[in-house]
């Protein structure tokens, strides 16, 4: 074949230039586009990458307690920042630093040659400090007003605030769960960097204002909470206990009023406690009730028709359950007795019997439905569960048995509270809540807390009922030194021994007492839980009287106006101080009381007073009746400490935990 | 060389490539001023290199014009020869540079032979093309002589590795075989072919299997599609080079302030990217110009394919021709996001000795066939 043909060459040759032209048309076309069609879109992108922001912390909420007092708050403080690649002498930078900062100059030269862009060496200087850093005019280093968490009436309620970090983040509490209303949105200080970082001379910088954080109002009131960290206090050092706490709520709303605690923390110096210290107790620290748990048994049996106020019990002292014998604390047992004096005598054959009766099935479900076992919704971080077994073939029936007594669950403080709150309620039971209302700097209204009914537990009949059954506890039994001057309380003490190493303790309990008031129509329910209290014999049987003077400071500083009682009538009352009778025999102890006027009760069938009520030392007028506890197990059941001569006496019931 | 000779020089080329050349200092200049090619000490040090291989380039180009181009055809086994001795010393003791062995160096200089074999090929397959007496286009088996010939420098190249410079190879081979006359639809099966095969690999490495391409090479080619698939990675280059082109705008952001390639966002922006450079510091204004260069450039070199007096010059424009005409696209699309990231310099622009003196040979071997050309004109 010859070669191609001039013509055919030429063609060729003029496809070649088709394809340089077509190629030069199509990247103008491209470059069009880039440069002429996208320019605003690349433009953007290319100032993008080279702003990097610097956040700038948003003013931080305020948090106010129910009248409006302001329990926290951010206020500016100074800190001094340095940007690295800024800085000229790093060495005699540092040097120059050290002592008006007090910091290390390793410490300080290391931050000072770090890659980065920018480095906070100190934050919440004071203004002296902050001043004489802005004198030196270092290069590289500069000072900001940064927000601080300010707490004008001191340490209230410190769990339930909970601590702001340096970065001005929610660490805990309140803080904490509401942090993302309280923070805010950060402003940005946009700089100009090149690809390495560095800042350039005359670059854009743009300013961004944050937006302020929303004030929180709680529903505690610094009153009711100073009252009931006085009283807790008080408590706590009087019986030589481990640890207490106090939580009081509004049964109407589930508004927590106030949650006091020892051990507590000091809010502006945390630092000096132990971090455990930070917790709030009443939401986090599951505790075995006792026998203030019998309140929920006798109003599911009453719901359930297992009870009614016309059944009559007999209580021979004791029970066979599946080859375990339950006693009563009352040896002798408590005899022929009514529903209500069941409760009023504490008498835990009876509360077993009615557990068994209810069956796992009903009972758990009742459980269930008080809210007890499983979280409320409380509008704060780490509320616990409890642990309640859940009915099965593995769980035997003296599980229930003991349940129906208030041993062998776990229930937070809050969660009982709660339970007695649904019973004050008319049998509604409230989801507990401590934010009031969260409202804008400028005061608007952002959201308010709807109180919010998670369910009628039983009906109000029933929680009636049962409200009388407390009432009448603390008019007539176990739980009378619970009564304060003009106002009717209601409710229920309880005891419960700790787990030790899988077992029961014999020594250490948990004493309690968890009620309301006024009886009638409670406007504040609490709780109060003293853990391992100490001493010969004073015991949990103070938890009845720190309630009294709770109910007695509390009503009134809530409004609430006492009734007229004979006690406040004007009656000439004489009063005669208590002596020890602990050791005597029960007729020796009960002619030393008759001579001083009083009137005694023997508890229990032994021959030796173990242990009395009111204890030694107190201030009674005459007439009042003193218990004289002869029986180990009543007065553990009562939170007395037994002698440790007893020990041979004590129950041999104690079923281990689940 | 006699005066007769030189009045027939292609002038329009010659103040075509004199405009380019100082273009590209121009823009070399401003493009290591600041940032890692910036020499605090002699901030002119880049451009006097640039400046020295320039006139380098130019004096090679004036020697070439006094020789007769059909003297080279008796020189030509000799120098594909040596060239391919030479690719071949490059993966023996070559220097390594940004993860590929390309430079050699010789006395005091080192250079890359890649660049100049890109002329000896050009040469060489002019030479074995127009010797074909008969050649039967009709067979495909016409084909495999010339893609032999290439085919080994090319491979030499890629083993470098220089993906950039093989695909110029390529490029080369195909201009010159359509001028030749080889059937257009050979050649179009061929290109399709490779395509698919391209897509093959990429579908395999997808797999996770790289076979013939390097994965690197592999990525880029991903990324092509997709600049944003590795952002920081291989997609760097592109986003930045758009970024730096689309934000130039019509006027441009002025010489030394474009915030690109000052900031040092963009990289290799003195030699694969200076394109991009001219988009931003230059905007639509100062690239489109130096399309319309570019363009009235290879106008020139096509005519003078179409002016050559014979078969060996014409094959040698049209090599010449397709080099630069595939440098250009290939390079200016890698900048805008219309081709992969293969690292081939911008004729005449980007900084870097070897590719300016090669590129100024090509020009001298044009104007040396066009001084020579024909009374017919095209």
């Amino acid at each position: 074949m010859p070669k191609l043909s001039w013509l055919a060459i030429k063609k060729r040759i003029t496809l070649l230039m088709i394809i340089v032209a077509l190629s030069a048309v199509g990247l103008a076309g491209r470059l069009a586009y880039i440069q002429l069609v996208k320019h605003s879109f690349y433009l953007a992108k290319g100032l993008e990458q080279r702003l990097r922001p610097i956040p700038i912390d948003a003013y931080r909420g305020t948090i106010r307690d129910a009248n409006g007092e302001v329990l926290a708050e951010s206020r500016s403080a100074a800190a001094v920042f340095a940007i690295p690649i800024e800085v000229k002498d790093p060495q005699g930078t540092a040097l120059k630093l050290a002592p008006i900062l007090d910091l290390d100059y390793d410490f300080l030269y290391q931050r000072l040659t770090k890659r980065s862009a920018a480095e906070w060496l100190k934050k919440r200087m004071s203004d002296e400090e902050a001043r004489r850093v802005t004198e030196l005019e270092l290069p590289g280093i500069g000072v900001v007003e940064n927000p601080v968490r300010h707490y004008p009436m001191g340490s209230i309620a410190p769990q339930i605030l909970g601590l702001v970090g340096v970065d001005n983040q929610g660490l805990e509490g309140i803080e904490l769960y509401y942090d993302k209303e309280l923070r805010g949105t950060p402003g940005r200080l946009l700089v100009e960097r090149d690809a390495s970082g560095r800042q350039i001379p005359h670059g854009v910088q743009q300013y961004i204002p944050p937006v302020d954080g929303y004030d929180l109002t709680l529903t505690i009131d610094h009153n009711i909470q100073r009252i009931a960290q006085r009283e807790v206090e008080r408590a706590v050092a009087e019986t030589g206990s481990r640890k207490g706490l106090i939580m009081i709520m509004n049964p109407k709303t589930g508004a927590i009023l106030a949650a006091a605690q020892v051990p507590t923390y000091d809010i502006t110096n945390h630092q000096a406690y132990p971090p455990e210290n930070r917790r709030l107790m009443a939401v986090t620290d599951p505790y075995e009730p006792g026998s203030s748990f019998k309140a929920v048994t006798a109003a599911a049996a009453l719901e359930e028709g297992v009870a009614s106020l016309n059944r009559s019990f007999f209580d021979p002292g004791y029970m066979i359950v599946s080859g375990w014998r339950i006693k009563c604390w009352n040896r002798g047992g408590h005899g022929p007795q009514t529903f209500v004096q069941t409760l009023e005598n504490s008498c835990n054959p009876v509360y077993a019997t009615l557990g068994i009766e209810l069956g796992a099935e009903r009972f758990y479900d009742y459980m269930m439905r008080f809210g007890l076992g499983k979280r409320l919704g409380l509008d704060f971080p780490g509320e616990a569960p409890g642990k309640i077994r859940p009915p099965g073939p593995d769980v035997p029936l003296v599980t229930w048995a003991n349940i129906g007594f208030g041993q062998g669950l776990m229930v937070t403080p809050m969660q009982l509270l709660c339970a007695f709150a649904a019973i004050a309620n008319g049998g509604k039971l409230m989801r507990p809540y401590l934010v009031e209302e969260i409202r804008d700097r400028s005061g608007k209204l952002i959201k308010k807390t709807e109180p919010q009914v998670i369910r009628q537990v039983v009906s109000k009949e029933t929680a009636d009922i049962t409200r009388m059954m407390l009432r009448s506890v603390v008019a007539r039994g176990s739980g009378k030194r619970a009564e304060a001057p003009g106002y009717p309380v209601a409710g229920k003490t309880g005891t419960a021994q700790l787990v030790e190493g899988g077992r029961y303790s014999h020594s250490k309990v948990a004493s309690s007492f968890v009620g309301f008031a006024p009886a009638d129509d409670p406007v504040m329910a609490g709780t109060l839980v003293l853990w391992e209290p100490g001493g010969a014999f004073y015991g949990g049987i103070i938890a009845a009287p720190v309630f009294s003077r709770l109910v007695a400071q509390v009503l009134p500083a809530m409004g609430v106006k006492p009734q007229p009682t004979k006690r406040t009538s004007g009656q000439h009352v004489v009063e005669v101080r208590l002596p020890s009778l602990r050791g005597y025999s029960v007729e020796e102890a009960q002619r030393t009381l008759t001579q001083m006027g009083l009137l005694t009760s023997v508890m229990g069938g032994g021959d030796q007073v173990l242990a009395q009520v009111p204890a030694e030392g107190a201030e009674v007028p005459r007439g009042t009746r003193v218990i004289l506890y002869t029986d180990p197990l009543a007065v553990l059941e009562e939170g007395l400490i037994a002698p440790l001569t007893a020990e041979a006496n004590w129950p041999s019931i104690l079923p281990q935990l689940p | 060389m006699d005066r007769k000779l030189l009045r027939k020089l292609d002038f329009a080329l010659l103040a075509l490539v004199g405009v380019l050349l100082i273009f590209g200092l121009v823009m070399v200049y401003s493009a290591t001023q600041s940032g890692v090619h910036h020499d605090p000490q002699d901030p002119l040090a880049s451009l006097k290199r640039q400046l020295r291989w320039c006139l380098v380039g130019l004096c090679a180009m004036g020697l070439l014009l006094g020789l007769d181009y059909r003297v080279l055809e008796k020189y030509a086994r000799l120098l594909y020869g040596a060239t391919v001795i030479g690719l071949a010393l490059v993966w023996v003791l070559g220097l390594r540079a940004g993860g590929s062995q390309r430079w050699l160096r010789l006395g005091g200089f080192s250079f890359q032979p890649s660049e100049f074999a890109k002329i000896v090929v050009i040469i060489s397959l002019a030479r074995y093309l127009s010797e074909r007496e008969e050649p039967d286009w009709e067979s495909l088996r016409e084909l495999v002589g010339p893609f032999a010939y290439v085919g080994l420098p090319t491979i030499l190249v890629l083993l470098q590795p220089d993906l950039g410079s093989a695909l110029v190879f390529v490029g080369i081979l195909f201009g010159m075989l359509a001028i030749a006359g080889a059937k257009l639809r050979h050649l179009a099966g061929i290109v399709a072919a490779g395509l698919l095969g391209t897509v093959f690999l990429v579908l395999l490495a997808g797999q996770g299997y790289y076979p013939l391409l390097k994965e690197y090479q592999i990525k880029r080619l991903m990324v092509f599609i997709n600049p944003y698939s590795d952002k920081m990675g291989a997609g760097w280059n592109v986003i930045q080079s758009m970024i730096a082109v689309g934000s130039g705008g019509f006027f441009g952001k002025g010489l030394l302030a474009g915030s690109q390639v000052q900031l040092n966002f963009l990289p290799a922006h003195h030699t694969d990217f200076i394109f991009s450079v001219v988009g931003e510091e230059l905007g639509f204004i100062g690239a489109f110009t130096l399309l319309v260069l570019y363009y009235l450039l290879l106008r020139r070199g096509v005519k003078i394919i179409a002016a050559a007096k014979d078969e060996f010059g014409r094959l040698i424009a049209a090599g010449v021709v397709s080099m630069l005409l595939f440098h250009i696209a290939i390079n200016v699309g890698m900048t805008l996001g219309l081709a992969p990231v293969t690292g081939i310099p911008l004729p005449f622009i980007s900084y870097g000795g070897s590719s300016l003196i090669t590129n100024l040979i090509g020009i001298g071997l044009l104007l040396n066939v066009y001084m020579r050309r024909q009374k017919i004109n095209f």
